[in-house]
């Protein structure tokens, strides 16, 4: 459904933050993308929805394809009409406005009926969001707003979604309901979706496929099970250690290996 | 006590003038986060238009209105696609520079076509005086009042309910969140100068009426400013409130006080409101969780 083929990004035409990446997320499938703090997982997310502009970036090479077509030179509003929404890191709401204003905003590329519609399928998904409807949404709990957040990109009816780190800053419990919430749609409204962790224990656990990103790159890529088996990942991403203390030795072996892997 | 409430009458009709350029104000560093230095231009030159319209096609008052405000947001948006718009991007001081080279050049593009000397221009508008309670009032004082009400209550309306409006507050929230639902933020901007535009036709246009017309007009832009900021620079119904309490103020101290105490009594009072609260009265607080 949605491929990336050789991208490159740039900031301030000086700063490279993603080069070369391909990935693929088929429809219907739930797809991660792990790394670490300013791997460029968000570069790649901002890439695809179109908003590079807004913090000097450009895709320097490469392209994004919707469905077969080209859609790295489409505006933001192109891209959400297709069906290609994303819930930004750190919930991004409109701090000022009610909750139900940030939803209805989330569906301001439909039409009005659609709205409606929306506010009633996304009240019925989060009761707690109907709850505090009218309250500003700035004063929200964070699992609240990620909510919220989660809601206003629903709003505007997507058939791929993507997230970008929704567990980050927020309770355990909190976590699994949301993470819940995202397989339900995935099973039952067929959502595609595109999920950004730094999280992978969690990610794995919901996702088919993931990709994992180190320096703007993607280092490893396979199915979830793969991924979740592999001795790298289960020691830098996931936190085993197998048990007794590693000596240097391993350590430096290991920091040989990761940078021929990238 | 006729003394006091007389002070307080003409200071509320001197306000609603100051309250809707402050509104214009608002209104664009709002949504663009721009103090638009040229504000007080926009009214003159909307002004002046609307004298020539007025001139050429001989309309009584509201017509007028309903001619000039359309030809000064068209004005607005043309101001800002050439002024404005390729600014897009660059820091927030250098396109505040620009508003203020804007400003200058509009001063002269007046003279230049209308001249230096000034106009009676009636606006179409009856100057018999009119008794409220013991209060005399000319016509167009009233109206410019009756302006100030209206154009808050559309306002609060279309920003409270309509889609476009609440993008415009969306985008003063969150530029690239705005982007991520669809909204084209550079629509926006264009949005709040057509409609500052419009709210400074018919500031432009009532002052005119009110006073006389003549090309130093935009000097009213400056003395607006207290009232934004007294209002909140991005609060739109608040600017308006921050007008009627400075023009009042302002009457007031020139009454009791002295001539001078006019002029700078407005800035006198920022000064202290800023002291308590630094937002204004309406505007917003930054929210931050932590």
């Amino acid at each position: 459904m949605l491929a990336l083929s050789n991208l490159q990004v740039f900031y301030d035409k000086s700063i490279e933050a993603v080069r070369d990446v391909s990935l693929e997320v088929p429809a219907g499938r739930i797809v991660a993308l792990l790394g670490s703090n300013g791997a460029g997982k968000s570069t790649i997310l901002k890439a695809i929805s179109g908003v590079l502009s807004q913090e000097d970036g450009a895709i320097s090479s490469g392209a994004i394809h919707l469905e077969g077509d080209i859609i790295s030179d489409k505006s933001p509003r192109a891209i959400i009409e297709r069906g290609l929404l994303q819930v930004p890191e750190g919930r991004a709401l409109f701090a000022t406005l009610t909750v139900e204003e940030n939803l209805v905003m989330g569906g301001f590329t439909r039409t009005r009926a659609e709205v409606n519609e929306g506010l009633d399928r996304i009240y019925a998904l989060f009761p707690r969001v109907k709850e505090r409807k009218s309250q500003i949404a700035g004063y929200l709990s964070g699992g609240e707003q990620q909510m919220v957040a989660i809601g206003r990109a629903l709003m505007g009816r997507p058939r791929l979604l993507m997230l970008d780190e929704p567990s980050l800053g927020l309770a355990p419990q909190i976590v699994d309901a949301i993470f819940e919430t995202i397989i339900t749609l995935n099973r039952e409204s067929a959502l595609t979706v595109l999920l950004v962790e730094q999280n992978a224990q969690l990610a794995l656990q919901v996702a088919s496929y993931g990709y994992i990103i180190e320096n703007g790159r993607i280092v490893l890529d396979g199915s979830a099970e793969k991924l979740a088996a592999n001795d790298d990942v289960q020691e830098f991403y996931l936190g085993f250690s197998g048990g007794a203390r590693k000596s240097m030795r391993d350590v430096k072996h290991y920091k040989r290996r990761k940078r021929w892997l990238s | 006590m006729d003394f006091l409430l007389l002070l307080i009458a003409t200071g509320l009709v001197s306000g609603a003038a100051y309250g809707l350029i402050a509104m214009g104000f608002a209104l664009i560093y709002k949504s663009t986060g721009v103090v638009n230095f040229a504000q007080g231009e926009l009214v003159m030159l909307t002004a002046y238009i609307a004298f020539s319209l007025s001139n050429t096609l001989h309309l009584s008052f509201l017509p007028l209105v309903l001619v000039t405000v359309p030809i000064s947001m068209a004005v607005g948006l043309v101001l800002e696609r050439v002024f404005i718009r390729p600014m897009l991007g660059e820091p927030i001081f250098a396109i505040v520079m620009a508003t203020v080279g804007l400003a200058v050049i509009l001063r002269g593009f007046i003279i230049i076509v209308w001249g230096s000397q000034p106009f009676n221009f009636d606006a179409g508008i009856s100057s018999t005086v009119v008794m409220i309670g013991t209060i005399p009032f000319y016509p167009a004082q009233l109206y410019l009042i009756a302006a100030l009400a209206l154009v808050v209550l559309a306002m609060w309306l279309f920003l409270r309910f309509s889609r476009y409006g609440i993008a415009m507050r969306a985008v003063a929230a969150n530029e690239t969140a705005a982007m991520l639902v669809g909204v084209s933020v550079s629509r926006i901007h264009a949005l709040a100068w057509m409609l500052s535009a419009g709210i400074a036709a018919i500031a432009g246009l009532l002052f005119a009426a009110n006073f006389k017309l003549a090309p130093d007009i935009w000097f009213q832009g400056l003395r607006s400013f207290p009232a934004v900021i007294l209002g909140g620079m991005d609060s739109v119904v608040g600017a308006a409130a921050g007008g009627l309490i400075i023009g009042v103020i302002e009457n007031l101290s020139q009454g009791y006080v002295g001539e001078g105490m006019r002029e700078i009594a407005g800035f006198i009072v920022i000064i202290l409101v800023l002291m308590v609260r630094p937002f204004g009265l309406y505007g917003s607080r930054d929210i931050e969780r932590v």
